[in-house]
């Protein structure tokens, strides 16, 4: 059994693990558009940010670096744990525009949490060579930042590859060479289909190190309970968003449904604070509310996870009723079990 | 005779032999890793001059050595094999036949290093890349494995750069990235089939960048000239290539014969350095390659004949056998008579493997019936 739960002591408050980052798109439009949900969900006082988009956003980053804070900003409590992502998605196609010191300084700025070091994401359709630089370069840049980091906060290496050994020997070089509180893994949203894939990789990670664990990019639906499973301390989505954009309502077990295929129901099957007492007319409206149930259903996944686990009942029998509905779900629920067995 | 296979979990009494055991293989097939080598001085003799002197200059040399069914040609090949796998500056592998052409030939000497060995000599040749591009010194595969494991080398550090070394050396890309895959566990199976010349699917061969299909002769012979060049280049003397039971193109297709003896001969030319191919074959096929293949033929150098054993080399033989299990100072050939030997001679016709097994059987014989010695007489009842 890889789950694992643990209390994470950061600067603005102690966060219970494993856990949900729901992703801000602070800085991708004039400003965060991602509804009020910090205080209302009250056991996802998170939220992740993307570093380089608030730093390219001029009129914000005027703000920040003015006084204002992030958390101003983002009118979230002062106690909102937040991690601070380098934006490596956004170099895919070159080489970052940033350097790890100032990445660093932008993190500190911003008063973050956790912090990722910059990196260079993987593509599975780049040629190995070009691959193999990108993890060369990404761990060259996590080993800069663990030189320049002395704070309080968690510093996260970020760790890319496509098979189980350069996963393994990409964190236990970082190990060797860097002071890191963690390791990210990054680089999976492109693979996410693969399952088995994705299995083998996150154990590989979790097998290489006992450190905290955060998997970029998979928090959604399909992936928490897997994650979870495997071990995983921390993970972030921005499927709550958007599913919401395109007006899919998420619902644990069922995976996204788009609402407009569904006319002659009055209430929702969801208990949560938007749906309970909303009718579905009101809520396929309101893009706000869609955005909130989501994350509820999220929450949810992740609630139920740990009552499972709290109550001392089997997690893989769980699992397997878990994942009984869907062909897919269920083969990659059954190769993680194979694997996870073969471990303990 | 049946005595003999009263098979009980007791220790038979040897004692009575001054032995602790019976010393003949029960088993007529060859040892893997023969210990004792009897006769036939003269094949030793060229055996040793043809692999000494790939050894020490580092040439190419071949041979072929007849003998009927049963004169000791695979035990003379696994012998030689026995004494030069002794040898860390070398490969050898063994081909109990060559099948339907080189590509099957190739594929058995793969499968004899094994998957162990081939994967070992990958981490070998990213030690010598790491050695160069990194700080540490890795002398040994199972130390740049352990390395990788640790993480002090990273992988990504030195991969692209073996891929591109192995590429120069080889002049074959595809095998330079099977052999790097040799060391990724999601992939090290397809690159193992794909390097045995087993075939995978598309999909395998995309996932390691491979564009092409190791399945015949030709790229066969490629293959095989790139993993050569690329142990030469570690530092490897040369690599021995033991074909047995060669005789068995004789029963391929003319044009099938024709393509393998071509093939081979090829492999020969490109590889004017460091291979050392050793064939065993019987007489009368290797007399009809002779005449009618001059272009395969000239570029073996020799050929030895192997003989059936004479007299003398069987009492040596069966006293060298013995000595291994000797419990006293005696030697000699007791508790066989010279006549009885004799006998076992003329019954065996020289074949040196009925000559162990018979042997075999008789000393169990003996000591179920409680003889002391084994008599022609003794022989002719047991028998
Ligand atoms: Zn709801």
């Amino acid at each position: 059994m890889l789950y694992r739960q643990r209390l994470l002591d950061l600067p603005h408050g102690e966060l219970q693990t494993p856990v949900l980052f729901p992703v801000r798109n602070l800085g991708k439009r004039s400003s965060d558009n991602t509804p009020e949900y910090i205080s209302s969900i009250p056991d996802l006082p998170t939220a992740m940010i993307n570093v380089r988009a608030i730093r390219e956003r001029d009129p914000m980053w005027d703000r920040l670096t003015n006084g204002v804070s992030l958390r101003e900003e983002m009118e979230v409590p002062d106690d909102t744990i937040v991690y601070a992502d380098s934006g490596g998605y956004d170099f895919s196609e070159k080489d970052p525009d940033t350097t790890p010191q100032e990445t660093l300084e932008t993190q500190r700025l911003l008063e973050a949490d956790i912090f990722g070091t910059v990196d260079i994401p993987l593509s599975r359709e780049n040629r190995s060579a070009e691959n193999q630089r990108r993890i060369d370069r990404s761990i060259d840049l996590a080993l800069e930042a663990s030189t320049h980091h002395d704070g309080d906060e968690l510093l996260l290496a970020s760790v890319h590859g496509y098979d189980p050994e350069t996963i393994r020997n990409g964190i236990r070089y970082l190990e060797r060479r860097g002071e890191f509180d963690g390791y990210a893994l990054g680089s999976l949203v492109p693979v996410r289909t693969d399952y088995e894939k994705v299995t083998k990789l996150v154990l590989a990670a979790r097998t290489a190190t006992d450190k905290h664990l955060h998997v970029y990019g998979l928090g959604g639906l399909v992936y928490q309970p897997l994650l979870l499973y495997l071990g995983v301390d921390s993970f972030d989505s921005s499927a709550f968003i958007r599913s919401a954009g395109n007006r899919n309502y998420l619902l644990p077990g069922f995976g996204g449904e788009e609402l407009w295929n569904i006319d002659d129901l009055e209430y929702l099957p969801c208990p949560c604070p938007v749906c309970g007492s909303r009718t579905l007319d009101d809520i396929r409206e309101d893009r706000d509310a869609l955005v909130v149930h989501n994350l509820w259903a999220l929450t949810t996944e992740l609630r139920r996870f740990r009552y499972v686990a709290s109550a001392g009942r089997d997690i893989e029998d769980y699992l397997d009723l878990r994942f009984q509905g869907n062909e897919v779900t269920q083969r990659a629920y059954r190769i993680a079990k194979q694997q996870v067995r073969r471990l303990t | 005779m049946s005595e003999a296979f009263d098979i009980s979990d007791q220790a038979q009494d040897y004692n009575r032999f001054g032995l602790d055991g019976n010393p003949f293989p029960y088993s007529p097939v060859p040892a893997e890793n023969p210990e004792t080598y009897c006769g036939q001085e003269h094949a030793t003799t060229t055996i040793s001059s043809t692999v000494s002197k790939t050894l020490s200059t580092g040439k190419s040399k071949h041979l072929v050595i007849t003998g009927k069914y049963g004169n000791g040609k695979s035990h003379t090949l696994k012998y030689t094999r026995s004494l030069l796998r002794d040898r860390d500056d070398i490969i050898v592998g063994y081909v109990a036949q060559p099948g339907e052409g080189f590509v099957d030939i190739y594929h058995e000497f793969m499968y004899d290093l094994g998957f162990a060995e081939v994967q070992n000599i990958a981490y070998e040749f990213l030690a010598s890349v790491a050695r160069d591009v990194t700080e540490t010194n890795p002398v040994s595969g199972s130390a740049m494995r352990s390395l990788i494991d640790e993480g002090d080398v990273l992988l990504s550090e030195i991969v692209p750069e073996a891929i591109k070394r192995l590429s120069d050396i080889t002049r074959f890309a595809d095998f330079a990235r099977a052999i790097i895959h040799m060391v990724y566990e999601d992939t090290n199976l397809y690159a193992w089939q794909w390097l045995t010349a087993e075939g995978i699917r598309y999909e395998q061969r995309k996932e390691m960048e491979i564009h092409t299909a190791l399945d015949d002769d030709t790229m066969g012979v490629r293959a095989f000239t790139a993993f050569k060049n690329m142990l030469l280049e570690l530092g490897y003397t040369a690599v021995f290539v033991f074909i047995d039971e060669f005789e068995s193109i004789a029963r391929l297709s003319s044009k099938d014969e024709q393509a393998t003896l071509n093939s081979i001969r090829h492999l020969m030319d490109q590889n004017s350095e460091g291979l050392c191919l050793l064939f065993g074959c019987a007489p009368e096929v290797w007399q009809d390659v002779m005449s009618e293949y001059h272009a395969f033929s000239e570029r073996i150098g020799q050929e030895v004949a192997l003989r059936p054993l004479t007299n003398e080399h069987l009492y040596e033989l069966v006293e060298e056998y013995l000595n291994r299990e000797r419990a006293t100072e005696e030697s000699g050939i007791h508790p066989f008579t010279a006549d009885g030997l004799d006998m076992i001679l003329q019954r065996s016709q020289g074949n040196i493997r009925q000559v162990l097994s018979v042997c075999s059987r008789l000393l169990d014989a003996a000591a179920q019936a409680q003889r002391s010695e084994i008599t022609a007489e003794f022989i002719e009842e047991s028998i």
